[in-house]
């Protein structure tokens, strides 16, 4: 676990223009050559930048996914993901050489999640306003026949993560979601093992009890049974 | 200390099962992916003219290469031949590209293919997109390399033309991303006299309308958005040109 977990606002204000293409800042040098036609220069320019770009492109690939899932779970709104990957591989790329090889997936987790974080807050403060048809929410999407509707589920969930404090909320999404061992959780989150587990019993009760709760509010009733 | 299980493998009811499923089931869209390719500058480099190749129309080939062996690959080069196939080949290539350094350059002959010489990859990448053909008018015919042996793409032959196309346009696209549209269209400007076959006239292209957009000149960006999704549909940059256009 480094300091690098920690992106202030800052830096993800740089991360924000869509049109921005940060290029990789300590090649500048070497353009300077290219443009007084040092060949050698222009080499290891274009080299350079494309191992940055292989690097990069194989993060996308392989961690698009993880990533998105991370943000959705997080807290952002299905609407802003294609934008929170986006941003997320942006601030990786400004922090490329910072990353150590084999820690990408733990670096673009917690720039997926602080962005979710900023995402939530402000998706807060508009559903304290509507608080009060929560209620009217749930009973409607919390039936038998809509179990087999992902959107359906996908918002019920939206509901009860949001309710859970953020540390909990990592430590449940990496766990239940990533499927990542303590261990792991304990190096992305830079916490010891002991208070993964003890989060990931208290978030798991959490969700337990608000699951219940919704089953109990729209008078759910579940045919499949505590199987 | 043992790991607990998750929570979907307990004693959960239907409705915990489902809600898990849900959080597990998410996924990135194309749509997403290749935004972030062409924001990240991967856009902006050989990279994308490696994604481009991919896309048309030697997409197929590339999705082939991936299944195959090493020794079918080289048997298909035989029979295709290493025009078509290095680019495929390239194209496969990038798809391990998270642990890839320097590619193995895949010749005309299969029996040589071992030995052959370590190219350096955006020369292979340029070939790519030269040879490709399907990517040229109207915004970069980039004919100038293709008399030239695939085999030459070795390293150290990577034309400073590309890099200098490179700084062009990053320059173009750092104004654009400051807010100096007309600075960036004059950049882009300069870049198409400079570089009239230039290798990155399809990345030139979309930043024009990007520029185009921003400088109010929305009527002018749209016409060029159509013309370049009519031309290019299926290049790694279409999704971001028709997020332009607004489908």
């Amino acid at each position: 676990m480094t300091s690098a977990a920690v992106l202030d606002a800052r830096e993800l204000e740089c991360a924000l223009p869509v049109v921005s293409v940060p290029a990789p800042r300590r090649q500048d040098e070497s353009r300077a050559e290219v443009r007084a036609g040092a060949r050698v220069g222009a080499r290891v320019d274009v080299r350079a930048d494309h191992e940055r770009n292989l690097r990069l492109r194989g993060m996308v690939d392989t961690h698009i996914d993880f990533v998105a899932r991370v943000l959705r779970n997080s807290g952002t709104p299905h609407a802003e993901i294609d934008d929170e990957v986006q941003r997320t591989f942006i601030v990786a790329a400004r922090r490329l050489d910072d990353i150590r090889p084999g820690a990408e997936k733990s670096f673009l987790f917690r720039i997926a999640f602080n962005l979710a974080a900023h995402a939530r807050r402000t998706a807060a403060r508009r559903r304290e306003v509507a608080a009060d048809q929560a209620p009217e929410q749930v009973e409607r999407f919390a039936t038998p026949e809509a179990l087999t509707d992902q959107k359906r589920m996908r918002e019920l969930l939206d509901g009860v993560l949001d309710q859970m404090d953020e540390s909990l909320r990592a430590t449940f999404v990496l766990h239940e979601f990533e499927e990542m061992s303590t261990a792991e959780i304990a190096e992305v989150l830079g916490i010891p093992r002991g208070t993964v587990a003890s989060r990931l019993r208290r978030a798991r009760v959490e969700f337990r009890e608000r699951v219940a709760a919704l089953q109990g509010l729209a008078g759910y009733v579940d045919r499949e049974g505590q199987g | 200390m043992k790991d607990p299980a998750r929570l979907a493998q307990e004693n959960v009811t239907a409705l915990e099962q489902a809600l898990l499923a849900a959080g597990r089931s998410y996924g990135s869209s194309a749509s997403a992916r290749n935004k972030t390719l062409a924001a990240l500058g991967v856009a902006g480099s050989a990279t994308l003219l490696a994604g481009t190749a991919q896309a048309v129309p030697l997409g197929t080939l590339a999705q082939t290469l991936t299944k195959m062996t090493w020794g079918k690959i080289l048997a298909a080069v035989s029979l295709a031949g290493a025009a078509a196939a290095v680019p495929g080949y390239y194209a496969w290539q990038h798809h391990q590209a998270a642990k890839a350094t320097a590619p193995i350059a895949v010749t005309a002959r299969p029996a040589q293919a071992e030995a052959a010489a370590v190219p350096s990859p955006p020369a292979v990448v340029a070939r790519a997109f030269d040879e490709q053909g399907a990517n040229q008018p109207p915004f970069g015919p980039a004919s100038g390399m293709r008399d030239r042996p695939v085999t030459e793409a070795r390293a150290g032959s990577v034309p400073a033309t590309l890099a200098r196309e490179l700084s062009t346009l990053d320059a173009a696209r750092g104004m654009l991303a400051r807010g100096d549209a007309t600075g960036a269209l004059a950049r882009l400007d300069r870049y198409a006299h400079a570089y009239p076959h230039g290798r990155l006239a399809l990345e030139a292209e979309v930043l024009r309308i990007d520029a185009l957009d921003a400088a109010g000149r929305s009527d002018a960006a749209r016409a060029r958005a159509q013309a370049f999704l009519d031309h290019h549909p299926h290049s790694v940059l279409a999704a971001r040109v028709r997020t332009r256009l607004g489908d």
